[in-house]
C-alpha cells in the first residue's frame, strides 16, 4: 500500500502536533540576560527551573517509562563505578541522571545559595589575578582568572557543570520525544511540552550550553520549530 | 497505536487516556497548570524587572548633578538586587532555617508554629504536614497546584503563602502569621456575639467566600477554626484543601475552571476608615451550662483526625454532587453559632451530627431563650436549607442584599475599624492562641508515630523522597519584591 511505502514519520514531526505550542511571541523576552544582572545567577536559576519542570514532565511518564517498555535509551551510556560505559534501561538511566543533577543543584559549592551573591571583596580587586583560580578551569568570560558566575561566588567550573547538566537534560527530552510522545499527545500535553523544549533550546543557544552534535537526536524537530518561527515572523511582516 | 497516517505529514490521532492510571492523569493536569503558571510568572517577572530598571533610569536622568560614576554604581546596585532575587528563587529552604517560637495550632497531619526566619528575623506561621498521610489521600498533585494558584491570588481574604518546601517526612508551608487567633478561640472566649458583631464577621466572610469562589474554588471546609484574625481584627480564610477528606479526584475540567476563574480580583478599594457599621464587642454574660460543656468538647474535636462535621452541608455527605453553595450552608451554621452559642447540629458524636444535618428540616431549631431579630433568623434559615433553595446559589450579591446586612458598606468593609482589634505586645505575641492547652493535647496518631521514629534515630526509607516531591518549592517573589525586602 502507499502508506507502507512512506517511511513512518515520528509523531512529534507530524502535523498538527509539531505545531502545537503554548507560547506565542519571542523567546527573547524570557531568555536574554536581563540588564545589569549577574550572568551566573541567571544561568543558575534557569538550569534549576528547567530541571524542576523536566522532572515534572518525566514524573507524568513514569507509568510508561518502565524497565520492560524502555530497556534502552537511544545510544547513551552511563559510566559505571570503574568509569566503563554501561548500557542501561531508560528509567534507570534517567533516574541516575536526575539524581545526579539534583545533587549538583543542591551542592552549595557548585550552586551557592547562602552567601550574598556579590561580596564587596570582589569589587575591591577588579584586576584579574590568579590567586585561588586553579588553571584547570575554563576561562569562559574573557580574561583568564575571570569566569561566568565569579561575582556571585560560583566556582570556576560552574559553566562546565551547567553544560554537563544541560547535555544530560537534553537526553531526557530526547527519550521522551522519541519514545513517549504519543503519551504526551494522549494527555494533551503536547503544546506545553513543545514550548518547554523550545524554551530549553533557545536558552541553550543564547548561552552556548549545548554542542551541535549533542542536539543531533532532535535535530529535525528543532529545525521544524525554527522554520515555524521564521514563517511566523515573515507572515507578520507581510501583513 | 492511536495514530493513523493521512496525507504526507498529517495524522489523525485518537486521544484516549482511559487506560492511564488516575495518578498519571492527575499529574498531567497538575503539570499543565504548573507550566502555565510558570510562563505567566516568567513574563510577569520580565515585565516587573523592566519597570524597575526604567524607573531607575528615569530617576537617574532627572539627577542632573549626579556624576556618571555614581549613576553607574546605582545601576550596579539594582543589578545586585535583581541577582539576589534570582538566587532566592532557587534557594531551597530547610526547617533549620527557622526558629520555633511556639506551637500555636494542631491538626490531624501536623501542627502550626510561630517561627522566626533565622537570617532575617522575620516572623511567619509554619504549618507542617505529614507527607505519608497525604500520599494516602492521593491528592498531592492537585493540592500543590491548588496551593500555588491560591498563593498567587493576592486576595486580602486568603492567608498568604510565602514559601513551601519539604524534607523526607513533612511538607512545610510558611505563611503570614495572623496574630489575632481564630474565630473558634474567640467564640470560646466570648460565648456569643451581639448581632452587630455577628454582622461584621458574617459580612467579611461573605466577601472572603466570594473571593474564593471567584478564584474557581469551593472551600468545603469553612469553620470557625479556619477563619483567622489579622492584627487589625479583620478576617482571612486559612489555607485549605490540604487535609479535608472530601476531595474527589479532579479532572481536566476542574483545572480548567480553576484557571478561567483566576480573573483580576482586585481588593476592595480603600475608601478610608469609617466605623459606623459596628459597635465594639459587648458581651451578653450568660453562664449557660450547655455552651460551656459543648465548647470544651469543641476544642478537642478541632484537634482530632476526623475533624468536626458540624459545618458541612448535607449534599456533601449524600455524595450527590455539590457546588459552591455548600460554603453558604457552612456560613449559616457559623452565624447560628455566633448568635446562639453552639452550632445548630451539635451532638455527642460525629455520627449523630451527620444524622441531624441530613435531617435538617426536622432538627434545625432555635432555642426559645435566645432572642434573634427576624432578619437574623431569616438569613440563617435561607442559608441552612436545601441547595436548590439556598440563598447565594446565584452569587454572593443575593446574600449581600439580605435585610440582615442592611447598611453594610461592602466596598469599605476591610478598611473600617473591626469590633475587636488584638492588643499585641510584640510581633511574637501569642496570647490569642491556646498555647498552654496545646502542650497537653496529644499528637495525632500518625504524627506521634513519626515523632517516635525520629527519636529512635532510625532512618526513613528513601522512597519518601521519590520523584513526586522533588522540587516542591514555592516562593512568593513578586510580593516580597514589591514590599522591598529580601526575606
Ligand atoms: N497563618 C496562621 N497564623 C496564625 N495562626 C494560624 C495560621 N494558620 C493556622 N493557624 C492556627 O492553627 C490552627 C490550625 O490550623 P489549620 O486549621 O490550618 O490546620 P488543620 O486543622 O490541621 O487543617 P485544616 O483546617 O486544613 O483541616 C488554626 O485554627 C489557627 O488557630
Amino acid at each position: 500500500t502507499s502508506a507502507g511505502k512512506q517511511t513512518m514519520r515520528p509523531l512529534m514531526l507530524c502535523q498538527p502536533f509539531v505545531k502545537a505550542s503554548l507560547l506565542k511571541g519571542s523567546f527573547k523576552t524570557i531568555v536574554v540576560l536581563p540588564k545589569y544582572v549577574d550572568e551566573g545567577e541567571w544561568i543558575a536559576l534557569n538550569v534549576f527551573e528547567f530541571f524542576d519542570y523536566l522532572n515534572r514532565f518525566y514524573g507524568v511518564m513514569t507509568e510508561f517509562c518502565t524497565l520492560r517498555n524502555c530497556p534502552s535509551i537511544l545510544d547513551y551510556s552511563w559510566l559505571d563505578a570503574n568509569r566503563q560505559p554501561t548500557r542501561l534501561p531508560a528509567p534507570t538511566y534517567i533516574e541516575y541522571v536526575m539524581t545526579w543533577i539534583n545533587n549538583r543543584l543542591n551542592d552549595e559549592i557548585v550552586f551557592p545559595t547562602k552567601a550574598a551573591p556579590t561580596t564587596t571583596a570582589s569589587l575591591i580587586t577588579p584586576s584579574a589575578h590568579s590567586a585561588n583560580n586553579s588553571g584547570a578551569s575554563t576561562p569562559v568570560a574573557g580574561q583568564p582568572g575571570d569566569w561566568i558566575g565569579k561575582e556571585g561566588g560560583f566556582p570556576p567550573s560552574f559553566f562546565q557543570t551547567c553544560k554537563a547538566i544541560y547535555k544530560q537534560m537534553f537526553r531526557v527530552f530526547a527519550h521522551i520525544y522519541h519514545t513517549h510522545f504519543d503519551k504526551i499527545v494522549h494527555l494533551s500535553l503536547e503544546a506545553h511540552w513543545n514550548s518547554f523544549f523550545a524554551h530549553f533550546i533557545h536558552f541553550a543557544r543564547e548561552f552556548e550550553l549545548l554542542e551541535k552534535r549533542d542536539m543531533e537526536p532532535l535535530k529535525e524537530l528543532i529545525d521544524a520549530f525554527d522554520a515555524q518561527i521564521a514563517a511566523n515572523s515573515s507572515t507578520n511582516k507581510a501583513t | 497505536s492511536g495514530s493513523l497516517q493521512a496525507g504526507s505529514d498529517y495524522v489523525v490521532f485518537e486521544r484516549n487516556t482511559e487506560n492511564f492510571s488516575p495518578q498519571t492523569r492527575e499529574k498531567a493536569a497538575a503539570t499543565k497548570l504548573k507550566v502555565e503558571l510558570f510562563y505567566n510568572q516568567n513574563v510577569q517577572h520580565a515585565v516587573e524587572r523592566n519597570q524597575r530598571r526604567m524607573e531607575l533610569e528615569r530617576r537617574l536622568a532627572s539627577e542632573t548633578r549626579m556624576s556618571e560614576e555614581r549613576k553607574d554604581r546605582q545601576r550596579q546596585q539594582l543589578g545586585k538586587h535583581e541577582s539576589s532575587y534570582l538566587r532566592l528563587r532557587r534557594t531551597r529552604l530547610h526547617p533549620d532555617d527557622f526558629l520555633t517560637v511556639k506551637v500555636i495550632g494542631k491538626g490531624a497531619f501536623g501542627e502550626v508554629r510561630l517561627v522566626q526566619k533565622k537570617d532575617t528575623g522575620k516572623i511567619y506561621a509554619m504549618k507542617t504536614l505529614l507527607k505519608s498521610e497525604m500520599h494516602k489521600k492521593d491528592q498531592l498533585a492537585h493540592v500543590k497546584a491548588e496551593r500555588d494558584v491560591l498563593a498567587e491570588s493576592d486576595s486580602p481574604w486568603v492567608v498568604n503563602l510565602y514559601y513551601s518546601f519539604q524534607d523526607s517526612v513533612y511538607l512545610y508551608l510558611i505563611m503570614e502569621f495572623l496574630p489575632g487567633g481564630d474565630l473558634m478561640t474567640m467564640l470560646i472566649k466570648y460565648e456569643i456575639f451581639s448581632e452587630d458583631v455577628t454582622r461584621f464577621y458574617m459580612a467579611e466572610c461573605v466577601l472572603a467566600i466570594e473571593a474564593v469562589h471567584r478564584l474557581g474554588f469551593i472551600h468545603r471546609d469553612i469553620k470557625p477554626d479556619n477563619i483567622l484574625i489579622d492584627k487589625e481584627g479583620h478576617i482571612k480564610l486559612s489555607d485549605f484543601g490540604l487535609s479535608t477528606g472530601f476531595h474527589k479526584t479532579h479532572d481536566q475540567a476542574y483545572y480548567q475552571r480553576l484557571l478561567e476563574g483566576k480573573g483580576p480580583n482586585s481588593p476592595a478599594p480603600n475608601q478610608g476608615r469609617n466605623s459606623v457599621l459596628v459597635d465594639a464587642i459587648h458581651l451578653t454574660i450568660s453562664n449557660r451550662e450547655k455552651i460551656n460543656t459543648w465548647r470544651q468538647s469543641r476544642r478537642i474535636k478541632a484537634y482530632s483526625t476526623v475533624g468536626t462535621p458540624d459545618y458541612i452541608a448535607p449534599e456533601i455527605f449524600i455524595h450527590q454532587g455539590y457546588g459552591q453553595e455548600c460554603d453558604w450552608w457552612s456560613l449559616g451554621t457559623i452565624m447560628y453559632e455566633c448568635l446562639v452559642g453552639w452550632p445548630p447540629f451539635c451532638a455527642e458524636d460525629a455520627h449523630e451530627t451527620y444524622r441531624k444535618i441530613v435531617n435538617w428540616p426536622e432538627t434545625l431549631y432555635f432555642p426559645d431563650e435566645v432572642q434573634l431579630s427576624y432578619e437574623a433568623e431569616d438569613l440563617i434559615r435561607s442559608l441552612i436549607t436545601s441547595a436548590d433553595k439556598r440563598i447565594g446559589r446565584h452569587g454572593a450579591d443575593q446574600i449581600k442584599l439580605h435585610p440582615f446586612f442592611a447598611g453594610v458598606d461592602w466596598d469599605s468593609l476591610r478598611s473600617i475599624d473591626a469590633p475587636f482589634k488584638p492588643q499585641l505586645k510584640s510581633i511574637t505575641d501569642t496570647s490569642y492562641f491556646p498555647t498552654d492547652e496545646l502542650e497537653n493535647i496529644p499528637d495525632a496518631p500518625a504524627v506521634a508515630a513519626v515523632r517516635a521514629h525520629e527519636e529512635s534515630g532510625a532512618p526513613f526509607s528513601s522512597d519518601d523522597t521519590g520523584l513526586p516531591f522533588i522540587g516542591y518549592t514555592y516562593k512568593r517573589f513578586s510580593q516580597l519584591h514589591s514590599k522591598g525586602g529580601i526575606p
